[in-house]
């Protein structure tokens, strides 16, 4: 369990950042999104159309959350639930062969790949640190 | 047992706000969701008016009078077992490099058709999403792809890009 303050500091700072910003290039381009979605060709165009309107709030919502340390452990928990959905996501999508843009930054993403997953368990890793971190004593 | 309460409660009043939240930026998007839309393509016509649909046939008649070129969306790979002949390579997994100079230097009414593999491969689109953002006024979408082009056992090629 980390107990460094600043280093804990820094973590939410970082994540709930990368969060808020992944989500508003989301935002901005919605269809885009949901085009992403749709290329995984795991869920169908319905489906990939709620959740391009949803998730990056849902980014956003837990990142300011996080960054701005309201409902820490909620937030750290909702972006490392994200962070595991995605890394999963990605490995299928490799093991499938699939070739597709990873979504994860609107139009500045890249394919979607062992980089995507290395990231992904950067954040994890810093989401993990916050979710177990100890509580503040009262 | 509080302290889970606590977190799933919070944790259902983010997702409520993300679902509202979404639903409110995106108002119009979402009535033109529940009016039936969205449900085959994402590509919004009115934001691409040089982009066009195409079916096989139309593209066939396009590349036997030869003055429009074809672009390829698949990977290299795919590109060199076979491909329409004369099109060109232009792989979308590729899409954060520019264009190449030759590409940039046609004159933006030269006729152009896209396609990818067929089935709801969508790198095509996005390939003449593209080129669209680049000024081209009139860009085709082979929709079949290229399993329809060979079922219609048109003619094909093989081979790596030619530079």
């Amino acid at each position: 369990m980390l107990k460094n303050k600043t280093l804990l500091l820094v973590f939410r700072l970082t994540l709930g950042g990368l969060f808020v910003y992944a989500g508003i290039f989301k935002v901005l381009d919605p269809l885009d999104f949901a085009q992403n979605i749709r290329n995984y060709r795991l869920v169908g165009q319905s489906l990939s159309f709620i959740a391009a309107v949803v998730l990056p709030w849902l980014e956003i919502l837990a990142g300011l959350a996080l960054a701005a340390g309201i409902w820490k452990r909620v937030s750290a928990l909702i972006i490392s639930g994200l962070l595991v959905f995605f890394i999963l996501l990605t490995l299928v999508t490799i093991l499938r062969g699939l070739d597709v843009d990873c979504g994860c930054f609107g139009a500045l993403s890249r394919k979607s790949g062992l980089g995507v997953i290395f990231e992904d368990t950067g954040m994890l890793f810093m989401g993990l640190c916050l979710l177990f971190a100890p509580a503040k004593r009262p | 047992m509080s302290e889970t309460r606590k977190i799933i409660r919070q944790a259902l009043v983010i997702g409520v706000l993300g679902v509202l939240l979404g639903a409110a930026v995106h108002l119009p998007l979402v009535k033109r969701f529940a009016r039936g839309e969205f449900r085959e393509t994402f590509f919004f016509q009115a934001d691409y008016p040089g982009v066009v649909l195409i079916t096989i046939q139309e593209a066939e008649d396009l590349w036997a009078a030869g003055e429009t070129i074809f672009f390829d969306a698949r990977g290299a790979g795919l590109y060199g077992e076979g491909h329409v002949p004369r099109a060109r390579n232009l792989p979308e997994a590729e899409s954060r490099q520019k264009f190449p100079a030759d590409i940039l230097e046609l004159p933006r009414k030269r006729a152009l058709v896209v396609y990818c593999e067929g089935g709801d491969c969508q790198s095509s689109l996005l390939l003449a999403k593209r080129l669209h953002d680049e000024g081209f006024k009139d860009i085709r979408v082979m929709t079949g792809g290229w399993e329809e082009w060979i079922k219609a056992g048109l003619p094909t090629e093989t081979g790596d890009a030619e530079k």
